[in-house]
């Protein structure tokens, strides 16, 4: 499992990390993010790809 | 940054030579959006904007402050302002872009600044204190997100650009304006159509005196009219230069014979790099993602020249075809872009209300090329899957 965690003062609400991991990254109705703190080791890839494009590089990932 | 995102990536798909990131300045690579935006509004500092870097990944040796003075292809080598050489199998040029600066007649110099690096976002933040008379040069973006984090701050801002509507070169007329009232609304004066043409003031800056013959009190004068490529260290070895480097669609160097560079790569800010499906000449995009995108691709193309990335899912020398974006946050507006706006025929708004949230659809020659909008995020992002570039 890796756990993931994003800084909710850096975050700026882009999306961007939801095109890279569509399963743990949502924009909600009011276009503010929402994420799933814990997932599968299989997202680990997606979730690096979206830490990386994150411009705020808000997202960190704990293995 | 596109230095050490192309490290990254060659760590990541399992190249295990020496890797050595040469930088001009004396800083490790940190993000330069926030520069115009929370980091002057806010008065951090330098942790606050680094890059992490794990070391025990990267396992890249850093020589800061010492930037290449020039390159010789032949003997694959890069010299250094200190004197030091180094060889190389591979080189990739990241060396981004510098603010362009103007001439006038009195050139003065002191309160005159540009925004590019982190010591010029803590000048700056400095000088800019509550009550200062703030004039800035250029309504491009870097322009439009200063004078609203100056406004923020207290300082009374004026803009001067040469265009009729800020942004509209890129964004069209319309989102133009619509940026343009936002800013008005909180204060920030426009003086458009015009240039500043000479300096005011012995020794400091006290004024600007304008095209029109206007003269405009002035602390601080920010010159936000563009930029110059980083790439006078690459002359002598018949590149394709000019307006950076011009790359095929591998990203690799292109002579002006028209021949490639097999080791020389051009990442981010000052690489000219084809279109796949637009019948355009090559060019240069000044967005975040773009050095992102570049470091991966290339990180990956030379793991897998040597052997250390073999999956299927990748194919060598396939087309380089990144989807820009872009993001500006000036006071309470979020302005969020997907493709190239730049390059449309046709403007049209596809949601919204020009006062509040809006989306507008770009499209050349039939085709979607990008997507733009304030506010909306979800149904922007959303979009980005109809463009093609
Ligand atoms: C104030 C500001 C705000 C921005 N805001 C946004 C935004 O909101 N959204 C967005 O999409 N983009 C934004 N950008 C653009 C984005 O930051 C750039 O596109 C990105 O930094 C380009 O990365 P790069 O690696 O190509 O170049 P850079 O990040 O500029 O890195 C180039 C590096 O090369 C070094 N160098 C230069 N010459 C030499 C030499 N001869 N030898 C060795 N090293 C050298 C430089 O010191 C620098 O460290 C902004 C830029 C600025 C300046
Ligand atoms: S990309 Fe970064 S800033 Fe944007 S929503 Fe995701 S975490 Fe937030």
């Amino acid at each position: 499992m890796i756990k993931i965690q994003v800084d909710m003062e850096k975050c700026q609400h882009y999306g961007q990390c939801v095109y890279e991991a569509p399963n743990i990254f949502q924009l909600n109705s009011e276009d503010k993010l929402e994420y799933i703190a814990t997932a599968d080791d299989a997202e680990l890839n997606n979730v690096k790809e979206a830490a990386d494009v994150c411009p705020m590089q808000a997202i960190t990932i704990v293995q | 940054m596109g230095g050490l995102r192309t490290a990254e990536s060659l760590r990541r798909f399992g190249y295990s030579g020496d890797i050595t990131i040469v930088g001009g300045e004396k800083h490790l690579p940190y993000n330069r959006p926030p520069l115009s935006k929370d980091l002057l509004a806010q008065g951090k500092d330098f942790d606050a904007v680094a890059f992490p870097i794990k070391d025990s990944e990267l396992k890249a040796e850093f020589i800061l402050a010492d930037p290449a003075t020039s390159l010789s292809c032949h003997e694959k080598r890069i010299y250094l302002a200190s004197g030091r050489n180094l060889e190389y199998d591979y080189l990739v040029a990241a060396t981004g872009l510098r603010s362009r600066q103007m001439h006038f007649p009195n050139n003065l110099k002191l309160g005159r600044y540009n925004l590019r690096t982190f010591d010029d976002a803590k000048a700056i933040g400095a000088a800019a204190t509550p009550e200062k008379k703030v004039v800035i040069l250029g309504a491009g973006f870097i322009g439009l997100e200063l004078a609203a984090t100056l406004r923020t701050l207290g300082c009374s801002v004026a803009i001067v650009a040469l265009e009729a509507i800020p942004l509209s070169p890129i964004l069209g007329d319309d989102f133009g304006l619509a940026v343009q009232k936002r800013h008005e609304k909180e204060g920030v004066q426009f003086h458009l159509n015009r240039s500043v043409q000479d300096l005011i003031g012995d020794q400091r800056i006290s004024g600007v005196l304008l095209s029109d013959g206007e003269i405009l009190e002035c602390d601080l004068l920010i010159e936000a009219v563009g930029s110059q490529t980083n790439t006078e260290w690459l002359e002598g070895n018949n590149l394709e230069m000019g307006n950076g480097v011009l790359t095929d669609n591998s990203l690799r160097a292109m002579r002006i014979d028209k021949s490639r560079v097999e080791d020389l790569f051009v990442v981010g800010d000052i690489a000219r790099f084809p279109y796949l499906n637009i019948a355009l000449p090559a060019r240069r995009i000044e967005h975040w993602n773009i050095p992102v995108e570049c470091g991966k691709r290339v990180g990956r193309e030379i793991s897998a020249i040597e052997g250390s990335e073999s999956s299927s899912e990748f194919k060598q020398g396939e087309h380089f075809n990144p989807l820009p974006s872009f993001w500006s946050d000036q006071f309470s507006i979020s302005i969020l872009s997907y493709g190239e706006p730049k390059i449309a025929d046709t403007i049209s708004l596809l949601e919204g209300s020009l006062d509040s949230e809006f989306i507008f659809e770009y499209r050349r020659e039939g085709s979607v090329v990008a997507v733009a909008g304030i506010g909306m995020r979800r149904k922007i992002s959303a979009l980005r899957e109809e463009i093609r570039l």
